[in-house]
C-alpha cells in the first residue's frame, strides 16, 4: 500500500482547522470561568442544526447560515452562562457542581434538538465535488474550513493583542482580582467571551455537519478531541490551542493511516486524542502554555 | 407482564444502581473526586462476568474477578490525573468510558460486538418459576448491597473516612498533616471502581446479556443524579436517591404510554432529568439528607463521659 503523504498532511490541516474553531470557545471559557463546559458539544450541534435550518429549510445558502449560526449559538451560549453557570457560581457551587450542571444542560439541549429535528441524520444537499490539485484531493468545503480557521486565528490574534476587550480578556484570564481592581468590568468580559466562544462552536458545527452528518450527537462525537486540544494547548491559552489543534489533527491522521495498516477500525481515531491527553497530563499538565508566555 | 415481577424488577434495579450510587458517593461525596466515567467500571465488571461465566467459572469468582479488574483499571486510569485538579480527572475518565464502549462495540471477538453475548444467571434453580428466580436474584443483589453498605459505612466513620473528608475539604491542609493525598485518592478510586465492577457483574447476570448499548454515558449521569438528589457524603441518602430516581424513571416510562404529548416522550424524559438535576444544584446542593456526622465508638465514649460529668456536677 502506498501512502499519499501530501494528502495525509492536507487532511491533518483540515482536521486541525476544525478542532481549532471548535476549541477556541472551550479553552477561553475554561480559562475564564475555571470549569470545562461539557455542553460545548451541544453548542456545536446547535450550530449545525441552525445552519441546516437556514441553509436548507429556508434556502438562504451557507454564507448566511454561517453568520446566523454564529449569532444564534452565541446567544444560546451566553444565556446558558447568564442563567445557569453564573448564578450557580455565585451560590458557591464547586467546580464539580458546575461540571455536572454543564452535562445536565448538554442533555437538555441535545434532546431538545432531538425533539425538534428528530434523531434521523440530516445532510446538507449542496455537494462539494472533489477535484485534484497535484497529488491532492480537495473540496471547496475543506478549503473554506482552512480559510475560516486562518481568518479566525488572525482575527483573534488582532483582537487579543490590539483591542481593549482582548486585553481585558487576557487580563481577566490570568488574574481576575487584579483585573477587577484595574477597573475592568469582569462580568462583561466573561459574557463577551462566552458569546464569541459559543458562536465559533456554532460555525464549527456547520463545517462538521457539512463534512459528515447532522444529528443530535454531532457535537458529542467531536468533543473529546476538542478537550484534548484545550488541555494540550494549555487551558485558556489561544496560541497554545492553535498549535495543539494542528498537532492533534496531524497525530489523528497519521494514526488513521496506522490503524488502516494494522487492520483496525478507524473509529479508534478518538483513542489517539485520548492518548495525547493522557501523555500531556503525565508529562506536561500545563500544556504548551509556557511556550507562549511572552505573547 | 406479571405485576409482581415488575415490582421485583424495580427492586433489583434499585439494588444494583444503589451499589453504583454508593461507590460514586465514596469517590465524590466523601473524597471529592469527580468520576464522570462510572459506566466504564460498570462495563468492565459486566463484561468480565459475562466472559468468565461462559467458560464455567462459578459466579462468586466472576464477581470478585470483575471487581479486581475494575479496580486495576481504576488505578491505571486515575493515575495520571490524581495529582491534578478535579476537572482533569473528569475529562480523562469520561473519555475512557467512551473509548471502552467503542472497543467492545467494534471488536467482535471480545464479546460479540454490537450484539453482545448472553450470560447465564448466577443462581438458577431447576424448574423454579420466574417469581422464585427473581426473588433469588433480589437476595443475591441485596446481599452484595448490604456488604457494600456495611463496609462503606464503617469506612466513612473510621479515621480513614475522616482523612477522605479532609482531602475533600482542603487537599493541601491534609497533605500538610502528612496524608499522602494521591495515595488516598488512588485507593478510594480503586475501591469505588471495585464496587462498580461487582454491580456490573450483577447487572449482566440479571439481564442475562451484555451489550455495548447498556453502557451509555446516561448511566453515569443517572448515578450522579442519585447521589446529588439523595445527599452526597451520606450513604443512606444516596440509597434514598437511588430509590427516588428509579421510581421517577419508571413512572415516566409508564406515564408515556398513557399521555399523548407533542414531544417524543423519550426525549422529554432526558430533558426532565437534566432540568431536575439543575434544580437540585440550585436549590438543594446538599441533597435531601444532609451529610451524616461521623459516629465512632471513641466519639460516643467522649460524649457519654461529658454527660456523665455534667450530671455529676449537678449532684
Amino acid at each position: 500500500m502506498t501512502i499519499n503523504w501530501a494528502q495525509v498532511l492536507f487532511n491533518s490541516v483540515v482536521t486541525g482547522s476544525f478542532y481549532l474553531i471548535g476549541a477556541v470557545g472551550i479553552t477561553l471559557t475554561y480559562g475564564l470561568s475555571n470549569f470545562p463546559n461539557f455542553a460545548h458539544a451541544e453548542l456545536i450541534t446547535s450550530g449545525a442544526f441552525i445552519g441546516y435550518m437556514v441553509a436548507e429549510q429556508l434556502g438562504l445558502g451557507i454564507p448566511v447560515a454561517l453568520v446566523i449560526s454564529f449569532l444564534c449559538t452565541g446567544i444560546v451560549g451566553l444565556l446558558c452562562y447568564r442563567c445557569i453557570f453564573q448564578p450557580l457560581a455565585k451560590k458557591g457551587a464547586t467546580i464539580i457542581h458546575l461540571m455536572v450542571a454543564s452535562i445536565a444542560l448538554g442533555f437538555i439541549l441535545r434532546h431538545s434538538i432531538g425533539a425538534v429535528w428528530s434523531w434521523e441524520p440530516l445532510y446538507f444537499t449542496s455537494t462539494w465535488r472533489a477535484f485534484t490539485v497535484g497529488p491532492l484531493r480537495v473540496t471547496w468545503l475543506w478549503l473554506g474550513l482552512i480559510f475560516a480557521a486562518l481568518s479566525l486565528a488572525t482575527a483573534m490574534h488582532f483582537v487579543l493583542v490590539k483591542t481593549k476587550i482582548g486585553k481585558a480578556i487576557r487580563a481577566t484570564s490570568s488574574n481576575p482580582e487584579l483585573a477587577l481592581a484595574s477597573g475592568i468590568n469582569i462580568d462583561k468580559v466573561i459574557w463577551v467571551t462566552w458569546f464569541i466562544g459559543a458562536g465559533l462552536a456554532g460555525i464549527a458545527g456547520i463545517f462538521r455537519g457539512a463534512d459528515t452528518q447532522i444529528w443530535p450527537m454531532t457535537g458529542w462525537d467531536a468533543i473529546l478531541p476538542i478537550f484534548a486540544v484545550a488541555v494540550l494547548g494549555g487551558i485558556g491559552n489561544f496560541y497554545g490551542a492553535i498549535a495543539a489543534a494542528f498537532i492533534i489533527g496531524l497525530a489523528e491522521n497519521i494514526g488513521v493511516v496506522g490503524l488502516t495498516i494494522l487492520g483496525l477500525s478507524t473509529t479508534y481515531r478518538i483513542g489517539i486524542a485520548f492518548l495525547i491527553l493522557i501523555i500531556t497530563l503525565i508529562v506536561r499538565p500545563q500544556g504548551l502554555a509556557m511556550l507562549f508566555r511572552r505573547t | 407482564m406479571d405485576p409482581l415481577l415488575y415490582v421485583f424488577d424495580v427492586v433489583v434495579y434499585v439494588g444494583i444502581f444503589g451499589m453504583l450510587a454508593l461507590s460514586l458517593n465514596l469517590e465524590f461525596g466523601f473524597t471529592g473526586l469527580a468520576n464522570f466515567g462510572k459506566v466504564a467500571f460498570f462495563l468492565i465488571g459486566a463484561y468480565t462476568y459475562g466472559l468468565l461465566s461462559q467458560i464455567g467459572i462459578p459466579f462468586y469468582v466472576c464477581l470478585i474477578a470483575g471487581a479486581s479488574i475494575s479496580a486495576a483499571f481504576g488505578f491505571l486510569i486515575s493515575l495520571p490525573a490524581l495529582r491534578l485538579r478535579a476537572d482533569y480527572l473528569a475529562i480523562v475518565v469520561l473519555t475512557f468510558g467512551e473509548i471502552l464502549r467503542l472497543i467492545v462495540k467494534n471488536e467482535d471477538w471480545i464479546a460479540g460486538g454490537d450484539w453482545g453475548i448472553s450470560v447465564s444467571r448466577a443462581i438458577s434453580l431447576a424448574g423454579a418459576s420466574p417469581r422464585v428466580n427473581a426473588l433469588v436474584n433480589i437476595g443475591l443483589v441485596y446481599l452484595c448491597l448490604g456488604i457494600c453498605f456495611f463496609v462503606l459505612q464503617l469506612l466513612a466513620n473510621s479515621p480513614y473516612g475522616r482523612t477522605m473528608r479532609a482531602i475533600r475539604e482542603d487537599e493541601i491542609a491534609a497533605e500538610a498533616l502528612g496524608k499522602d493525598r494521591a495515595k488516598y485518592k488512588a485507593q478510594v478510586f480503586m475501591l469505588g471502581s471495585a464496587v462498580a465492577g461487582v454491580a456490573g457483574g450483577l447487572y449482566a447476570q440479571y439481564l442475562q446479556c451484555v451489550l455495548p448499548g447498556m453502557f451509555m454515558p446516561m448511566v453515569t449521569f443517572t448515578v450522579w443524579m442519585m447521589v446529588l438528589l439523595g445527599g452526597p457524603a451520606n450513604n443512606k441518602g444516596v440509597l434514598l436517591g437511588a430509590v427516588l430516581v428509579e421510581i421517577f424513571d419508571r413512572g415516566a416510562n409508564i406515564a408515556k404510554d398513557y399521555l399523548t404529548l407533542p414531544v417524543d416522550p423519550a426525549n422529554l424524559q432526558y430533558i426532565l432529568f437534566g432540568v431536575l438535576i439543575i434544580l437540585v444544584l440550585f436549590y438543594r446542593p446538599q441533597g435531601l439528607l444532609k451529610e451524616s456526622p461521623v459516629t465512632t465508638k471513641a466519639l460516643e465514649l467522649v460524649r457519654n463521659d461529658r454527660s456523665a460529668v455534667k450530671s455529676n456536677g449537678k449532684q
